[in-house]
């Protein structure tokens, strides 16, 4: 139980620590009935340590992800089933993400250039603000932009293609009311964009993301595109790089759950010799793996784009095509054919046309 | 890098957090961001919210760039962040295949086999620029680096008097007036070394005395294939990132467009895991430098000749294929073009019976 925690494992001032101990408490249990001026004389801390100590053991249950571990598995089940996913507009890829990228997580997405990560990012910020009535969450979007690659112009694009798309398919009276919001202006005005050059940049703005997701609660995804533009020059202390990733990896986890919004981060590829084989990896290294909870490769087989799966707690890794368009992130509308043209109207992507897959790789 | 001092004053903080980190000497914004939280810890020996809430405030005070939202830059609100402008290439084809022209924030690579005609953009970029921003121009020099040869002098003072032939849509006394020769500064580098203390020096200041809006590199492989062993390509990798961020620095902060010329490596063997193709299936060479270099990059282009294709009729030349391999904002689409003694032009599509190019969907 959470009383039992021992004192030291808390973050509190090494003093503070050392004072706490030396005055005979050692779990949290042991100072549930003090109050703060008590345990000030008593340890010898000042009063507003000890305050900020009680706070800590007190309101520890209540932090990050210590909150779920008081849910039953159904219940989590159902808080994540209700978090919901943002669409990526290639149904091939929802069905391999079980529906999208999933809500109150961290995705990763790598991919050598030009490959189409950052279309796929932009995709999702707009997908992400779709009508509730049509499926969609109809949240708003952080985008922090760390290699210039954001062309507003680009998401003027995808923001029309997916306004089309949406009044194709209205039907009631209610979602035809939520069209008159949903318009390109909405999208680009519900898209708040951040420019960092440098890691130092991209890191204050992630100290400064909680308070920013706390004053807007409709954000439902937060994209970094890239993680690895500022981290991966500046810096000649690898092990420092490692610690500052770490520490990023786990407020961005903290962030994703405690503001249900999706954490969506892009990476480069290095290449890396295995063996005297050289090969394409992702960059930042074998830690940063860890990092996110799904990572989605994408990458070339000839003229066709794909995308792999190839970490996911909840779902079979597997590869699908895709294509690129002028609307935006699609499935590849016939996958045997080399593709002579896109599709002039626009009017397929979405559909439920289910490809079969160009390969699969079974579980490991 | 210059470090700014913390003014302690502005900071949002419990003074006795800012006593703890000015007795750990902790001095600038970014020395205490580049912290980690663990080691910010152990610097100032303060716990870990404290520590968290330190970090949140100095991000505060040192956040330069306002927030703002994408309606904002599409309404043009915010020049500074995202100029709508770019730099034409002097021809509405091109143009249109780049929507617009070159993009002014970030590096726009040319890649080619040599005497395909990457020069020849280079150059005429030169001139474009010099034109005022209602005829596609940003009203300024170029500087050009010079890696390889010796400048094309001969070829530069032909295309200045080809001006007004090759921009008929432009008043003819704008073209005369400008005296296009004068606004283009030449940097010949022969070694790395040379290369990087221009970049780090010379051009900064012609940039920063708004002499030059335009950045030529020609070439950027010449230098960093040359100069390393094979066994070398961590130190290459790490000149080669330098270069970049400081070329992406000086376009960032100024506005400016960079071009760089670029060479080909042949394609070898048929199976290479490592090898990267960006979908391109019908080539036998791809850009050179590896993918260090080509993650730096924003914008890559292609230059190649075509393959079995009749002379042209008139004075063009044998027609010549401009690629984008990837850009975030267009297409993987292409255009044919030709060199032509007025310069470079692009082939209108409406002439052309073959198949467009795969993915094409804008334009």
């Amino acid at each position: 139980m959470q009383m039992q925690r021992a004192l030291s494992s808390f973050s509190f001032a090494p003093a503070v620590k050392v004072r706490l101990i030396n005055a005979g408490f050692h779990s949290a249990a042991d100072l549930s009935d003090f109050r703060p001026l008590q345990l000030s004389k008593e340890a010898g801390i000042s009063q507003e340590e000890a305050e900020e100590v009680l706070q800590a053991v007190r309101s520890e249950p209540y932090q990050g992800r210590a909150a779920g571990s008081r849910l039953t598995a159904l219940e989590l089940l159902e808080s994540e089933q209700t978090l919901g996913t943002i669409v990526t507009f290639c149904s091939d890829l929802d069905c391999v993400l079980g529906g999208g990228v999933p809500v109150g997580k961290t995705s990763e997405i790598c991919g050598v250039p030009g490959v189409g990560k950052t279309q796929l990012c932009i995709q999702l910020a707009v997908d992400v603000q779709i009508p509730v009535c049509f499926g969609g969450l109809g949240g708003q979007v952080v985008y922090i932009d760390t290699e210039g690659g954001f062309f507003v112009q680009r998401v003027a694009d995808m923001a029309t293609a997916a306004v089309d798309h949406c009044s194709l398919l209205a039907e009631d009276a209610e979602q035809r009311a939520a069209l008159k919001e949903f318009t390109v202006e909405t999208i680009l005005s519900n898209l708040f964009l951040f420019r960092c050059h440098d890691y130092v940049e991209l890191l204050a703005e992630i100290y400064l993301l909680p308070n920013f997701l706390a004053q807007h609660p409709e954000v439902r995804l937060v994209v970094i595109d890239s993680i690895a533009s500022p981290f991966r020059r500046d810096f000649e202390d690898l092990s420092h790089r490692t610690r500052l990733l770490n520490g990023l990896a786990q407020r961005l986890i903290q962030m994703a759950s405690q503001h249900s919004t999706a954490i969506v981060l892009t990476n480069q590829m290095t290449t890396k010799v295995v063996n005297g084989q050289s090969k394409l990896v992702p960059a930042l290294g074998e830690s940063w793996g860890h990092a996110a909870t799904q990572r989605l490769i994408l990458h070339w087989e000839g003229q066709q784009r794909l995308a792999s799966l190839c970490k996911s707690p909840t779902y079979k890794e597997g590869t699908v095509p895709y294509q690129i368009t002028g609307h935006g992130f699609r499935d590849v509308v016939r996958p045997c054919l080399p593709r002579t043209s896109a599709d002039p109207s626009g009017l397929t992507f979405g559909s439920a046309c289910k490809r079969p897959r160009l390969e699969e790789d079974g579980p490991p | 890098m210059k470090l700014e001092v913390m003014d302690w004053e502005q900071l949002d903080v419990n003074p006795r957090i800012i006593t703890a980190a000015k007795k750990a000497n902790l001095k600038a914004a970014r020395e205490i961001l580049s912290f980690s939280s663990a080691d910010l810890q152990r610097v100032t020996r303060l716990s870990q919210c404290d520590v968290m809430s330190l970090q949140t405030a100095v991000a505060a005070v040192h956040r330069k760039t306002p927030l703002i939202t994408a309606l904002q830059l599409y309404q043009g609100e915010c020049p500074a962040l995202e100029p709508g402008h770019k730099l034409t290439l002097g021809c509405p084809v091109l143009d249109s295949l780049l929507r617009g022209g070159v993009p002014l924030s970030g590096i726009t690579e040319l890649a080619g086999e040599s005497g395909v005609g990457k020069t020849q953009i280079g150059l005429q970029l030169c001139l474009s620029v010099q034109y005022p921003q209602e005829h596609g121009g940003m009203g300024s020099g170029a500087v050009y680096i010079a890696t390889e040869d010796t400048f094309p002098i001969k070829r530069l003072r032909q295309l200045i008097t080809q001006q007004s032939r090759f921009r008929p849509d432009l008043p003819a006394e704008l073209v005369d007036s400008i005296r296009f020769s004068d606004n283009i500064y030449i940097e010949h580098t022969a070694d790395l070394t040379a290369l990087q203390a221009c970049v780090a020096q010379r051009v900064p200041i012609l940039l920063s005395r708004g002499l030059v809006r335009l950045v030529v590199v020609d070439s950027v492989a010449a230098l960093f294939r040359c100069e390393f062993q094979a066994d070398e390509t961590v130190e290459r990798a790490r000149h080669l990132l330098a270069f970049a961020s400081s070329l992406q620095r000086l376009s960032r902060s100024f506005q400016t467009p960079v071009l760089c010329i670029n060479q080909v490596t042949d394609i070898v063997g048929n199976s290479d895991p490592a090898r990267c193709t960006y979908g391109l299936v019908d080539t036998r060479v791809l850009p050179a430098l590896g993918m260090v270099w080509a993650n730096q990059v924003l914008v890559r282009l292609m230059m190649r000749r075509l393959e079995g294709q009749p002379e042209a009729s008139d004075s063009g030349g044998v027609p010549r294929k401009l690629q984008v391999v990837f850009a975030p904002h267009l297409p993987q689409a292409f255009c044919l073009c030709s060199v032509r003694e007025e310069g470079v032009r692009g082939i209108s599509l409406s002439v052309l019976s073959q198949p467009q190019a795969p993915e094409l969907g804008l334009q």
